[in-house]
């Protein structure tokens, strides 16, 4: 398509010139943006406009205001629930995607408000455990238990519901949920077939390989899921997130922790009696409906998996609580955990009374907790309420409430709260090969190497 | 491109100009259509087998989506409570998500064509210092990669505090090279200089000539250039997500990409989600109609206004 | 064709040079604004930060060397390689081959319709595009799921392995852009005047030979330069990978192209100048390819 011969001519007889005044122009321009970058563009956070320094950081001017809260839409009902119940308080509700999966979302929205200095909402809810990691040193997260939240509140919180939130002994957020992993299985089921419930993973082991000989079809767990290591691998002591320091992090998933896991999970993948799905995708909800015999995972499976209809839909009167299977010789008895959600008030905002009493009210109030939460609480008397209501529901077959109770007890510490996603890692690392049908022993090592490079480039001393 | 200036020699047949006809096949040629014919088919069930799944998925429910046929019709009872079950979502914010989007799309499309059109008529008709350069420039910027440089973009917007306007993200998108070029090529090719020249001649100012002459021969590239710089608008998505920190304020392609993340299949933290995999396929649905309407309107544009304006005579 | 101009009128215009470049500086004044502010400053600061440090002072070349040492840069680049070959040898050869096909068919009507049934997906463009796709290739809910368990694919996590990547995003970014393409190949086509194919046709040349002596030759500079822009767009890489690595929660996608990793330094380690030296190196490599394809397609050349 002819640009016009006489402008093609004309072109590239003054292609030089052109180019002259193309250089020209850009050299104006990068003076002018040169002069203008020497104003303080890219700020840190902290803001000092008035105030001095209270309740262990300098705090901003207060104002009056709406108070700006960032929620994911799983907790949107317990902004609502606040407003309910405190009708005078102007609440502004903003939904996001609550950080979750790795994306980073409000790291990426907090570093361009500490660029323009303003913008910061006031609570917000992270689905992302590590977040403190990377928000404490931003000066984003403001120091609880320096004055804002009296000791009384934070010590009632269950142990170690509060150690994604502590960075040198101060407490930067407040925890939401506590999810410890369990033992989920079929109670009738396994009555029927003749299975004792396993205490040790060789008996897991054992079950899954008679399941897959004489019942096959029927599955005692999936590794198909992102989390599948801090279900599996964290509760077998696994070190593959040994965060021993702002900057230092231990990683070793060659040994023979890490080993003996790999090998269970390989056999029952090969078996089948283990699914390489995802417990969310629909490929699982169709094929597993009604096949679930045992399923390790956490406290907040039985309203994202088992008791809704757009799971597997599982009948009332099934489903009971075990604790997690233990290697010989381990005590005390250790689990994982997935997730758990953090409530952060930000240190930039300007409403601090009203967020306070937002946040404490959202993370212990029972009428939110313990009514209407999807999940343990981690603040521990919520979490009893919270446990009668699930039991007296009537949907289980057992009694979990003292399975829970001890499984919340049982997280292994060993595992810390990086700058970097281990969910991320390992779905990116490890998850195409159990699709394909590799075996994870094989894939220890290049999972290390992955865990290595990302924490790495996050800013870590990687020891083994 | 003009047809005295081709070099191959015509045998002498007069085809009567503006007559477009085409041949109709031979009957011995009638199987070579099939294989054309066979391709054409299997990129019209690639191109639109989706969208008519997309359509009828907002009218089923989620487990209708897994277990019914993929093709088959949910009820127009489970559409409408797909669509109340997505406006409750935030009270209704997906209807304002779509209204920024509107207001965006057309207050930068309205800037683009106020500045574009002017500029491309006087890069193609009109000489002064600097022409060549500013078109190079042109060519050169429709090749920067828009994406990677919001982040300077996103600075420099916020030295003069306009992050979190609207004009954050209208003016950006209002800078519209590609239109600029289309609108330089359109009247290079399609309208005759010696128009202009009488003009002149008849004592026209420049702009008088423009409004008499050009404006009213632009229709269809303003149409073109309208259209392209309305999808381009709509469809953006980084940088008003950057720009923007309200979810309030959101167009709507971002306000989806948040959707997203609340139905539990892809996001399994957002448990008890009431926006399920049927509420977004709605959304989506919601979201390219615009898109697609205005693609009726400028249709016939698209296709005569640009190129065939050179064979006007 | 009436007379060009005559002396008397060339004269007066030149006598009014002034006010010719007044008014030609005022035609493009707004549009030199709006370039200034959103085309030339935001490279300029782009270039600024690739070349200093977080300290604003001057790094020369170090940003470029040590972003470049990052793990995943490499891999990054190869992707964008792989994902490039086949998403242009795909729009370059189909398009043309679709506009071609259209512009034979006898009647105009049934033309215009499929143009449109093939524009339809363009509307999808970007998020929506990405979203359709997660399901028709998830077997489980997909239209195509009879396909895909042809191929041996039973679950979304089998059609998303890495290996597959390339493909995929060429097919989403093929799927939304083709149907515009083909409407502005179809519009050359019709621009190619009906003497020289009534000529051809009576000489006896068939559909494939119109198309291949008479058709391409002159939609060359139209295919030259959708090749330039597609690969623009297609180095630039972002939207598509982000999505797919967001809703298979970090399984397909993650760190796929130079553009994510850029986003990765910009916001996660909040290093804007790694970050703009990734996109400085993209731009240079857009530039340096439009030059290969323009000069080797002597795109300037009268036809």
């Amino acid at each position: 398509m002819a640009l016009g011969i006489r402008a093609a001519r004309a072109r590239s007889r003054l292609r030089a010139s052109s180019a002259r005044v193309a250089f020209a122009v850009g050299a104006v321009a990068l003076a002018v943006t040169v002069a203008a970058c020497g104003n303080g563009s890219s700020s840190s956070s902290g803001s000092v406009s008035g105030a001095g320094a209270k309740d262990g950081f300098t705090q901003a001017a207060q104002t009056s205001g709406p108070l700006v809260v960032w929620v994911d839409s799983t907790r949107v009902p317990a902004a609502q629930a606040y407003q309910k119940a405190h009708p005078n308080v102007k609440l502004d509700i903003v939904t996001y995607d609550g950080d979750a999966n790795g994306s980073n979302t409000l790291q990426t929205k907090v570093s361009l408000y500490n660029r323009t200095g303003s913008g910061w909402p006031d609570v917000v809810f992270s689905a992302e455990n590590n977040e403190i990691a990377w928000a404490q040193p931003a000066g984003f997260t403001a120091p609880l238990s320096k004055g804002l939240i009296p000791d009384s509140v934070l010590n009632n919180f269950s142990p170690g519901a509060l150690a994604p939130c502590t960075v040198d002994g101060t407490v930067y957020c407040l925890r939401n949920d506590l999810a410890p992993t369990l033992l989920w299985y079929n109670a009738p089921l396994m009555k029927q077939w003749g299975y004792q419930v396993p205490t040790t993973w060789a008996q897991y082991e054992q079950i899954g390989q008679e399941v897959a000989r004489q019942h096959p079809g029927y599955i005692v767990g999936a590794a198909g899921d992102t989390f599948t290591p801090e279900i599996y691998m964290w509760a077998s002591q696994c070190q593959a997130n040994g965060i021993t320091g702002i900057r230092s992090v231990t990683v070793n998933v060659t040994s023979s922790d890490c080993q003996r896991m790999a090998a269970l999970l390989d056999t029952l993948l090969a078996d089948k009696s283990m699914s390489k799905l995802s417990v969310f995708s629909s490929a699982f909800d169709k094929q597993e409906q009604g096949k679930v015999l045992m399923m390790p995972g956490p406290v907040w499976y039985t309203g994202a998996i088992f008791n809704t209809t757009s799971g597997l839909n599982t009948p009332k009167g099934l489903l009971a609580a075990a604790p997690m299977p233990q290697w010989p010789g381990t005590t005390p008895a250790t689990t994982g955990n997935v997730g758990g959600g953090l409530w952060l008030l930000s240190a930039h905002s300007a409403h601090l009374a009203e967020a306070v009493s937002f946040l404490e009210w959202v993370t212990t109030n029972d009428a939110y907790q313990a009514d209407m939460a999807p999940g343990l609480p981690a603040y521990a008397p919520a979490a009893s309420k919270w446990l009668a209501n699930q039991q007296n529901s009537g949907y289980f077959a057992n009694n979990i409430v003292p399975v829970i109770q001890q499984t919340a007890g049982q997280v292994w510490q060993g595992w810390g709260y990086g700058k970097f996603s281990q969910e991320a890692i390992w779905a990116s690392t490890v998850t195409p090969g159990i699709t394909s049908g590799k075996a994870i022993v094989s894939m220890l090592p290049s999972w290390q190497t992955a865990i290595t490079n990302y924490a790495t480039a996050a800013g870590y001393q990687v020891s083994h | 491109m003009r047809a005295d200036t081709e070099a191959p020699a015509v045998r002498g047949v007069a085809v009567p100009p503006g007559m477009r006809s085409r041949r109709r096949p031979r009957p011995s040629r009638a199987a070579r259509q099939v294989l054309p014919g066979l391709l054409l088919l299997v990129f019209v069930v690639f191109f639109v087998l989706p969208v008519i799944w997309l359509l009828l998925a907002a009218t089923k429910t989620d487990a209708q989506l897994v277990h019914a046929s993929p093709l088959s019709f949910g009820s127009w009872h489970q559409l409408r409570v797909n669509w109340d079950e997505l406006t409750s979502f935030q009270g209704d914010v997906i209807l304002l998500w779509l209204r920024n989007s509107a207001v965006y799309a057309f207050l930068a499309l309205a800037i683009t064509l106020a500045v574009g059109i002017p500029a491309g008529y006087a890069m193609a008709m009109m000489d002064f210092p600097g022409r060549h350069a500013l078109l190079i420039t042109t060519l050169v910027v429709m090749l920067m990669p828009a994406t990677t440089l919001v982040v300077p973009l996103f600075l420099e917007i916020n030295e003069v505090h306009l992050v979190g306007t609207l004009w954050s993200v209208v003016l950006p998108f209002s800078f519209y090279p590609f239109g600029v070029y289309l609108t330089y090529i359109y009247f290079s090719t399609a309208l005759p200089r010696d128009l202009l020249a009488a003009a002149r001649i008849d004592g026209c100012s420049e702009f008088g000539a423009f409004r008499r002459v050009a404006l009213p021969l632009a229709a269809p590239i303003i149409a073109l250039v309208g259209f392209f710089s309305f999808v381009a608008n709509w469809t953006n998505f980084f940088l008003p997500y950057v720009m923007l920190p309200q979810s309030s304020q959101y167009p709507a392609q971002v306000g989806i990409a948040l959707l997203l993340t609340d139905v539990p299949q892809f996001n399994p933290t957002a448990g008890s989600g009431t926006v399920l995999r049927p509420e977004l396929a709605l959304a989506t649905l919601l979201v390219i109609g615009p898109v697609l309407v205005v693609f009726l309107f400028a249709q016939r544009y698209l296709v005569s206004g640009l190129l065939a304006g050179a064979t006007k005579e | 064709m009436t007379p060009v101009t005559t002396d008397p009128a060339r004269a007066r215009a030149r006598r009014a040079p002034w006010r010719a470049v007044r008014a030609g500086h005022a035609f493009v004044a707004g549009y030199v604004i709006l370039l200034a502010a959103f085309g030339i400053v935001p490279v300029v600061y782009g270039i600024y930060f690739a070349f200093t440090n977080a300290g604003n002072r001057w790094t020369g070349l170090s940003n470029f060397i040590q972003s470049a040492q990052d793990f995943r840069y490499v891999a990054a680049f190869e992707h964008i390689g792989v994902y490039l070959t086949i998403w242009l040898a795909a729009l370059v050869v189909l398009v043309t081959a679709l506009a071609l096909v259209l512009h034979q068919l006898p009647v105009w009507g049934i033309s215009g319709f499929v143009r449109f049934l093939y524009y339809i997906p363009g509307a999808l463009a970007g998020v929506a595009s990405v979203l359709l796709w997660l399901f028709m290739l998830d077997p489980s809910v997909s239209p195509a799921a009879s396909f895909l368990h042809l191929l041996g694919y039973g679950t979304f996590s089998q059609v998303i392995a890495p290996s597959h990547l390339a493909i995929l995003f060429a097919m989403i970014a093929f799927w939304t852009g083709a149907g515009g393409w083909i409407v502005v190949m179809y519009g050359a086509l019709n621009n190619i005047p009906l003497d020289i194919m009534e000529a051809a046709r009576i000489d006896g040349a068939g559909a494939w030979r119109i198309a291949r002596y008479i058709q391409i030759p002159m939609l060359r500079k139209w295919i030259v330069y959708m090749a330039i822009l597609a690969f623009a767009v297609g180095a630039q890489l972002f939207v598509e990978p982000q999505l797919v690595s967001e809703a298979s929660l970090g399984v397909g996608g993650r760190d796929y192209s130079p553009n994510q990793l850029a986003y990765d330094f910009a916001f996660q380690n909040n290093n804007v100048n790694y970050a703009a030296a990734i996109s400085i190196e993209l731009l240079v490599l857009s530039l340096a390819v439009a030059a290969v394809f323009v000069t080797r397609s002597r795109f300037f050349d009268a036809s």
